[in-house]
């Protein structure tokens, strides 16, 4: 099944207080966003709009994974040979 | 302005720090109060941040901001990400705390909390925060490659091939050691047991929502997945409480081993995303809550130590692990004071998402005396109990009996008074049918968190909610570990079963796959089956074993980073990680060679082997065991963990003289020969 349609490269999709069209606009609704965003990196969980927002800023207009590659390749990495972890 | 106020604050925090040491070290004979010691620690902790990783970052390493990390050069969005300084000491943290600094503590402290608490301090100053700071460094510098690379690139080929093995087999004693703990904590405990039969569900539950109704929506899926976690737990009183369910969930200490090798076989060959990763975010959030939860609550209940300083068990007679205070508390206690594991963790994901190398002071430095203070909180919660408990937990079957009235009798002997009411009380209180040799450190905690929690929300009406929640929240990261660590056991043995075979080493193939798995298992299986079965207890071997490949393997990271700096020419501030160097290479050689061959059979592992050989041979069986073959498997299983002991000592003694010989001929270098990247060097020679 297709849970997700190809998303479109726009700046608005990251994190970017310049952007106009930002839907929760404000700046409270920001700093919400950076929060999540920081907890997502901090608990390891896949932040799919700061990747939005880095090739929208290193590689405008370059292919952008979905979601859910996104996921999965995050994940793949994390529990791939690397995956190690602590006592 | 800053400088004033450092003026001001740095001797305020030095007297505090001096204050809470006077009230530890004056008040013998008399109950000190547990905030003194949590106290004493930050206090150490932030001088150490402020002066000595200040030191360590200047002079030592001279990070400089100026040298783009492998985060800034590959920057790809996916593995090499520029994150936060604050945010990746999370993450960083996150990552290197599991239940180590958890088990080693409460097991120390049949010492007393002093010595426990003065390793933990002393070692992660000298030896651990250095030791996980400059391996960060090391790596930054090499474009984030692991520590094995690292050894290979610095000190070669032999040396590189050795520390991998020696990886693999302290992953297999550790995830046997930790499916043992989670063992000892859930048998005979059908609440216990339910709640965690009933992550997986919620664990599959969560897997599917986040991948195939709502892709990438964590968040939502965590949120009702820690509804449940709770809700399981509330839950699992009436199902102990059942008349079918109950004996249902009520598993011997053999059944559960076998459902844990099961799992653990299952589980790494499902896909990541239908458990693995949805049961890690679960476990990290619970971590991270408990370990506030449990900081907030010493402060706000500020309880009683009851466990005394020091106790005559200093001798080496302990219950709970044989040999001295010298060299068995130093591996012991191995994360929380110093852990080579975390040198993987240093070398593994956190290098390729530095920012700024002025960020790894925080990252490596910091992020290891947080989990410092995580140890140091785990025995707090162990000293805090009644030591007639902590004994009565923690000490075998085969010492102290299984029932309370002769538990109680046995420990009181050894001057720590205890009724058998106040046994069987503490069990009902945490709605457990017994308490006795619970070893392995987690039900211990859990006792000693319940009784500070419950202190603080819910009185003792919540006393077997906060029990079970602990356990939960142990067996859930324990779980989550032993899932991912026979992944990379996996990866590991099908790399080197790739040297003798070619198509093995393919991850891909389903074949390689199933086999790299059973190896897998199969070997840290065999070690948890057998402290299941052993009659001496278990724990008291295996966690030894651990604790000296760990250790071990944190005294081949320091001659990594000691060789490192010699080849920098930095040799003047050598002594930074010589002297950590040596001190593990004293304790953990002494202890590895005192567990073989130590006469005492309760310490050495041949003279024990030895006794039960030669009873056997003569046809008497010696207690605990009950049969001629139990007697000849205690045999057996004794030389095994002799010859992996010894393993362990070549491994490093060899680790030791390659690194000799690398700094011997750096000195006679007149320029740096480190294979660092250049600093002004851009992509050249990197992979893309």
């Amino acid at each position: 099944m297709n849970a997700t349609s190809q998303p479109s490269l726009r700046r608005s999709d990251a994190l970017d207080p310049s952007a106009p069209d930002n839907a929760e606009g404000g700046a409270v609704g920001l700093r919400l966003r950076a929060l999540c965003s920081a907890c997502r990196q901090v608990f390891g969980i896949p932040d799919y709009e700061r990747y939005v927002q880095h090739r929208a800023e290193r590689h405008p207009g370059g292919p952008l994974l979905t979601r859910r590659q996104f996921c999965d390749e995050k994940i793949a990495r994390k529990y791939g040979q690397g995956g190690m972890r602590c006592c | 302005m800053s400088k004033m106020m450092s003026l001001l604050v740095w001797p305020g925090i030095a007297v505090l720090g001096a204050a809470s040491f006077a009230a530890l070290a004056l008040g013998r004979g008399e109950s000190v109060n547990a905030v003194w010691l949590v106290t004493a620690g930050l206090t150490v902790y932030l001088i150490a941040y402020r002066f000595y990783s200040k030191f360590i970052a200047d002079r030592v390493l001279r990070l400089d901001d100026s040298r783009p990390t492998p985060a800034l050069r590959h920057n790809d969005g996916l593995d090499y990400v520029p994150t936060n300084k604050w945010v990746l000491y999370g993450h960083h943290f996150a990552a290197i705390a599991g239940a180590g600094p958890l088990v080693g503590p409460v097991l120390a402290a049949q010492m007393g909390f002093l010595p426990g608490t003065l390793w933990i301090l002393c070692g992660v100053v000298i030896a651990g925060a250095v030791q996980d700071f400059i391996v960060l460094f090391v790596s930054v510098r090499r474009d984030g490659k692991s520590l094995g690379e690292m050894i290979k690139m610095e000190l070669g080929n032999v040396p590189g091939t050795l520390a991998l093995v020696g990886v693999l087999a302290i992953m297999i004693i550790i995830l046997a050691v930790l499916a043992l703990v989670v063992v000892k904590a859930l048998t005979g405990s059908p609440w216990g047991l339910f709640t965690i039969a009933a992550t997986i569900p919620i664990a599959l539950l969560m897997g599917v929502y986040m991948r195939v109704l709502r892709p990438g929506r964590v968040g939502e899926a965590s949120a009702f997945g820690v509804v449940l976690l709770l809700l399981s737990i509330v839950l699992g009183q009436a199902v102990a409480e059942h008349p079918t369910w109950g004996p249902f969930f009520t598993l011997t200490g053999p059944q559960l081993a076998w459902a844990l090798i099961g799992y653990g076989a299952v589980a790494a060959s499902l896909p990541v995303w239908l458990m693995l990763a949805p049961r890690d975010y679960l476990s990290t959030f619970l971590k991270v809550g408990t370990i506030v939860a449990l900081a907030l609550g010493i402060y706000l209940v500020a309880p009683t130590l009851s466990m005394p300083a020091t106790t005559r068990f200093i001798d080496g007679t302990g219950p709970v692990f044989s040999g001295k205070l010298f060299p068995f508390l130093f591996i012991t206690i191995a994360c929380g004071a110093v852990s080579g594991f975390h040198a993987l963790i240093s070398s593994g994901t956190t290098p390729k998402m530095i920012e700024k190398e002025s960020h790894m002071r925080l990252i490596g430095f910091g992020g290891m005396l947080t989990e410092s203070f995580v140890a140091l909180m785990a025995l707090t919660a162990a000293c805090v109990l009644d030591p007639g408990i902590y004994f009565a937990m923690n000490a075998p079957g085969a010492v102290i009996g299984t029932t309370a009235a002769g538990a109680a009798e046995v420990i009181s002997g050894w001057g720590f008074t205890i009724t058998p009411e106040l046994i069987s009380q503490t069990a009902r209180d945490i709605g457990e049918s017994s308490i006795l040799s619970r070893a392995g450190g987690a039900p211990t905690l859990a006792v000693g968190m319940a009784h500070i929690l419950s202190q603080a929300v819910g009185g003792k009406a919540m006393q077997a909610f906060w029990y079970h929640f602990a356990i939960l929240f142990e067996a859930l990261f324990i779980l989550t570990a032993v899932d991912a660590g026979t992944r990379v056991g996996r990866f590991m043995i099908q790399d080197m079963l790739g040297h003798v075979y070619k198509p093995l080493a393919n991850t891909q193939s389903l074949g390689a796959n199933v086999l790299g798995t059973a190896l897998c298992v199969g070997l840290w299986g065999y070690f948890l089956y057998q402290g299941v079965v052993d009659p001496l207890g278990g724990i008291n071997t295996l966690w030894q074993l651990f604790g000296v490949g760990n250790q071990m393997l944190a005294g081949i990271a320091l001659l990594l980073c000691t060789s490192v700096l010699v080849k920098m020419k930095r040799e003047r501030y050598v002594w930074v990680t010589l002297v950590p160097t040596a001190w593990l290479l004293i304790t953990t050689l002494t202890a590895g060679v005192q567990k073989i061959f130590h006469p005492n059979p309760s310490i050495g592992f041949v003279a024990l082997a030895r006794k039960f050989s030669d009873a056997a041979a003569q046809g008497t069986v010696l207690a605990p065991a009950k049969s001629i073959e139990e007697m000849q498997r205690v045999a057996f299983n004794n030389y095994l963990d002799a010859a992996v002991c010894a393993f362990f000592v070549v491994l490093v003694v060899a680790m030791c003289i390659y690194a000799l010989k690398i700094c011997l001929q750096a000195l006679r270098q007149a320029s740096p020969t480190a294979h660092e990247i250049p600093a002004l060097g851009g992509r050249e020679g990197l992979p893309a």
